[in-house]
């Protein structure tokens, strides 16, 4: 990192599976909450999706960063361990296409009901011609 | 949609209605009056922001971004141009951050004020509503005089802010600041003893302190019930270092609570200003900032009137961010309030929804009934379950 500032934690998180119980940890520890979730499409060419999980205890911040291919791409759901990452990881697959087992529902949470699959918007290749006519039919 | 087959009736609510910034729909499954499940869905207000701030310049999402919310717009436009400044280490003069800083407790106020109304007018407390946005007016004026706008105010740019506040300006906001405290003190008295009103607001709603932090609530909402979340104290940002406030805190988690921790914050907002107003650092009101924007990540947290406020801003050295992640307060809140109806009166739910101020955009709402078993439904407008949690109250009172 170019210019490090204080209290932020930045760990790199190699394998998604390491991914769960470093979460169950945090919580146990009670080190913070779960502030948010922020996925990060790093473009065609790199072919992976950064996802930031930012935990907050008071002013520090904890960011988890793993990384995961752009296509078939699968996360385990926190909602069991913290019930509000929910909302995020609902987010997260319909933005950026990123299935996430254990989710209690697949509703879509912001985008319409018909939004076409395999559309995802977050993303960098992402072309508004795709959705053209969408949200016409009632 | 997937949770449907429940038992009982379900209870589809909006999307026409209890606000965020955006409409949302919520589904409220009720064995007789008892909620035994409840569900939400986003997104019809969803203008897609995050994806058109990526393809807008940095001084350009500025003012994209101050439209977020039409309440708390200082707070996005303060978030964003922080984290901006932090991307390219700027830091704001003393005398803009105390700028910020007193702007954002005005807009907490007028917030305040606002959702006191608004929570008013749920409980059919319509006096208390028309008088709190009377009031309110007031700090309308003051934002108007300072800054040309009562919404959208627009005084922050990227290293400071536009405008400063002039002796005249200041003696006049003070005289303002007279009233608005009596007024507040006042609505606290009425709050905390009118029979009437505790009906509707004392023992409802309780969150423990143990479920808002695993339901990750945040602001007001968090501090009713003991969790000591607020980043004005424990992450001082722009001006609050120097400015400091008392962070208010209630452990008993209901309604009666959300309602004394807020009106307790506006009286710590008012000796805030008028602590800024007095003492004024003397300084520059813009630093110079750089072209480009160099390569990094930022991520901001700030105090919103109803909560943490959380900006991540990656930057690509271009003059456009490569992405840009808003996370606001009641998308948290939310999701503690969803799982807090269960096992509520059906009568409780609007109040509970205001609870934790979603910002309320639209009054009439759709509220649709339908029998699960046999598929009739019965319709009903917002106001109608409105009235019918007032008649609740009112019958179970005689």
């Amino acid at each position: 990192m170019s210019r490090p500032r204080p209290e932020r934690l930045d760990v790199k998180v190699k394998e998604i599976k390491q991914l769960l119980p470093i979460i169950v940890g945090l919580r146990v520890k009670r080190l913070g909450y779960l502030s948010a979730i922020v996925g990060v499409d790093l473009g065609v060419e790199a072919n992976e999706i950064e996802v930031i999980y930012y935990f907050c205890p008071e002013s520090a911040v904890i960011a988890l960063r793993v990384r995961v291919p752009r296509q078939g791409a699968t996360l385990a759901s926190l909602s069991d361990v913290i019930p509000s990452a929910e909302v995020f990881e609902r987010e997260l697959r319909e933005m950026f296409g990123i299935e996430i087992t254990g989710l209690h529902t697949t509703d879509h949470l912001y985008l319409p009901d018909d939004w076409p699959d395999g559309v995802y918007p977050l993303r960098r290749d992402f072309d508004s011609a795709a959705i053209a006519g969408a949200g016409e039919k009632v | 949609m997937t949770d449907t087959t429940p038992k009982g009736f379900t209870i589809p609510i909006g999307p026409q209605h209890p606000a965020l910034k955006e409409p949302g729909h919520f589904r409220f499954t009720v064995d007789g009056e008892i909620v035994t499940r409840a569900y939400v869905r986003l997104g019809y207000a969803h203008r897609g922001i995050e994806k058109a701030a990526e393809e807008r310049n940095y001084i350009q999402d500025l003012y994209l971004l101050e439209r977020v919310c039409g309440i708390c717009s200082h707070i996005h436009a303060l978030a964003y141009s922080l984290a901006v400044e932090q991307l390219a280490n700027v830091q704001a003069p003393p005398r803009a951050q105390a700028i910020r800083v007193l702007v954002a407790e005005l807009e907490r106020i007028h917030s305040h004020f606002l959702w006191m109304g608004v929570s008013a007018h749920e409980a059919g407390f319509d006096t208390l509503f028309m008088y709190s946005w009377r009031d309110r007016e007031q700090v309308m004026d003051i934002l108007e005089s300072l800054t040309g706008n009562r919404v959208n105010y627009s005084a922050n740019l990227l290293g400071g802010v536009k405008f400063d506040v002039g002796r005249e300006q200041a003696a006049q906001i003070l005289l303002s600041l007279d009233y608005l405290e009596e007024r507040a003190r006042h609505y606290l008295n009425v709050l905390s003893k009118d029979a009437m009103f505790l009906q509707r607001t004392r023992g409802i709603g309780v969150m423990t302190r143990a479920q808002a932090e695993v339901m990750g609530a945040v602001g007001p909402t968090a501090r009713a019930s003991n969790v000591p979340r607020d980043l004005r104290v424990t992450a001082p940002y722009a001006a609050y270092p120097e400015f400091p406030v008392k962070m208010i805190l209630d452990d008993r988690g209901d309604l009666e609570a959300r309602f004394e921790v807020r009106m307790h914050e506006l009286f710590e907002s008012i000796r805030v200003i008028r602590r800024i107003l007095n003492e004024m650092p003397e300084t520059e009101l813009v630093a110079r900032m750089p072209r480009r924007i160099p390569v990094g990540e930022a991520v901001v947290r700030l105090e919103a009137p109803r909560g943490e406020v959380f900006y991540y801003i990656r930057g690509d050295g271009t003059d456009k961010p490569e992405r840009l992640k808003v996370r606001t307060p009641t998308i948290c809140n939310l999701n503690s309030v969803v799982r807090l109806v269960v096992g509520h009166q059906l009568a409780d739910v609007p109040m509970i929804l205001a609870g934790i101020d979603p910002c309320f955009s639209c009054n009439d709402r759709m509220v649709q009934v339908e029998q699960a078993h046999n598929g009739t439904e019965r319709t009903m407008t917002w106001s109608e379950l409105r009235q019918h949690g007032i008649d609740f109250y009112s019958r179970s009172s005689r």
